[in-house]
């Protein structure tokens, strides 16, 4: 949390999770290159290290769009998601290579300015055979780049998160830039059967992951209507809530989380301060309600988190009422105390 | 005609760049710590990785510093709703 920014907060978890990118990543242009060399000898190595991480990079795109959707459907792909970043920085930089062996391959030869030889050296941009697919490469790394560049938390807070949102949003510009860019391509170099086939199946599948999750995620979202006591709005009964767990309702135009902690409730807004993560899918771990996504965390009864970092939520008064729960709707500003209910309480 | 389009981009480009390399050198050593409650006493490490955002996205960054800016709270329904 934000209490000084570090590089790259490190642990355990993590570090596997890198390493094993990196294993990947080796092994893949390992075989690529050693495969490709054995099956192909006329092709030159320069060749096969912009192939290998031309698909190398597209292939780890796939795979983070479809992080996002597949995590939505089972909690199991969570830990997928928290370390998305890593996964997306790597991914740049194995287009990088491929970028840039292409620049100087296809480009930097000749006496023309490199960039002018890229976007220039084909005018062609009216036809479909003969369109200068590097142009639509260039342009999604160049999308590639912004994001991993603002991929640090540094960046979510000082873009704020609907602006860091909306950029990040780009990916999707970028994956179509680099559907067209290799579909193109293929119509010029060697007409690939196989890319062919893999590029076509792996639009079908983030299209077809990115629909079912949306249906998924629908409902749930109307207003939360209940009987009203006092001005307390009725939102479920004690007995909904898993100890240490949470119930998500609809209350003031948003999702409240209504937690259960031993023998009290307490209710906070639903959305965490870091990155809007649903704080109310997550658990309350040492007294701390802490976020699925990152594990930010926050006291229950004051929406604060705990000393030396400087997150707030708002809160919401609750009250029991045999063995109903009853939450204020009027949000209490972000960090100030509210009473936690005892469960066994007023009747 | 492409072909000097083409080229003023990429003078263009180079230019922004090399603007936006000088100033994210001083905005990671100085700035940074003026905008951000969060940044001063970070390692090295940290201002390097923000560095090269800094340099894509300068114009933005100097506008925060020249006007003193500090990180902004996201506006949601509840926190609006609230006052607080
Ligand atoms: C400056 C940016 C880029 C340039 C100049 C460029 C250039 C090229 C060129 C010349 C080819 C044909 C290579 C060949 O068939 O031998 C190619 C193919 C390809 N590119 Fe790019 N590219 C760029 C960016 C990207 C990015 C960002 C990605 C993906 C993340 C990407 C993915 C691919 C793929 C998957 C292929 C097909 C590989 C193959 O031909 O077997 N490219 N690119
Ligand atoms: S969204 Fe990142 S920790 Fe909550």
């Amino acid at each position: 949390m934000s209490a000084g920014y570090q590089a790259v907060l490190w642990n355990r978890q993590k570090k596997r999770y890198d390493l094993t990118i990196l294993a990947g990543i080796l092994l893949y242009i390992g075989l690529f290159v050693g495969l490709g060399a054995a099956l192909r000898p006329e092709a030159t190595p320069e060749t096969l290290i912009i192939r290998a991480f031309g698909t190398l990079a597209l292939l780890m795109l796939h795979v983070i769009l479809s992080v996002g959707p597949l995590a939505r459907l089972d909690r199991r792909f969570l830990p997928l998601l928290y370390n998305r970043r890593h996964l997306g920085v790597s991914m740049f930089l194995c287009a990088l290579v491929h970028g840039a062996f292409s620049m100087i391959q296809f480009h930097a030869l000749g006496d023309v300015n490199p960039l002018v030889s890229l976007l220039a050296g084909n005018p062609q941009y009216a036809s479909i055979s003969a369109f200068p697919f590097q142009t639509l490469g260039f342009v999604a790394l160049g999308i590639l780049f912004l994001m991993a560049a603002t991929s640090h938390d540094f960046w979510l807070a000082n873009l704020s998160a609907p602006v860091w949102k909306a950029l990040h949003m780009l990916v999707y510009v970028a994956y179509l830039l680099l559907v067209l860019h290799v579909a193109l391509g293929i119509l010029q170099t060697e007409r690939n059967l196989v890319l062919i086939g893999l590029l076509v199946g792996g639009f079908g599948w983030i299209v077809t992951l990115h629909l079912v999750a949306g249906f998924r995620e629908k409902p749930g979202d109307a207003p939360h209507r209940g009987d009203v006591i006092d001005g307390y709005l009725h939102a479920c009964a004690v007995a909904d809530i898993k100890d240490k767990r949470a119930r998500i309702v609809c209350i003031s135009g948003e999702r409240v989380a209504i937690f259960r902690n031993g023998d009290t409730i307490s209710a906070v807004s639903n959305a965490c301060q870091h990155q809007n993560g649903p704080l109310g899918e997550g658990r309350i771990v040492d007294g701390c309600i802490t976020c699925p996504w990152h594990g930010y965390q926050y006291e229950p009864e004051t929406g604060a988190s705990p000393p030396p970092f400087t997150e707030k939520i708002p809160t919401f008064n609750v009250r029991v009422v045999s063995g109903e729960v009853y939450v204020d709707p009027e949000p209490n500003p972000a960090g100030q105390r509210a009473e936690p209910a005892p469960i066994r309480g007023s009747s | 005609m492409l072909e000097q389009i083409a080229l003023w981009f990429s003078y263009a480009l180079v230019l922004y760049a090399a603007i936006g390399l000088l100033f994210a050198v001083a905005f990671v050593l100085v700035g940074v710590n003026r905008v951000d409650p969060a940044a001063p006493g970070s390692k090295p490490g940290f201002r390097v990785m923000i560095l090269p955002g800094v340099a894509a996205l300068w114009p933005l960054m100097l506008l925060r510093w020249a006007g003193g800016k500090q990180p902004p709270v996201e506006r949601s329904a509840h926190r609006r709703g609230s006052a607080g």
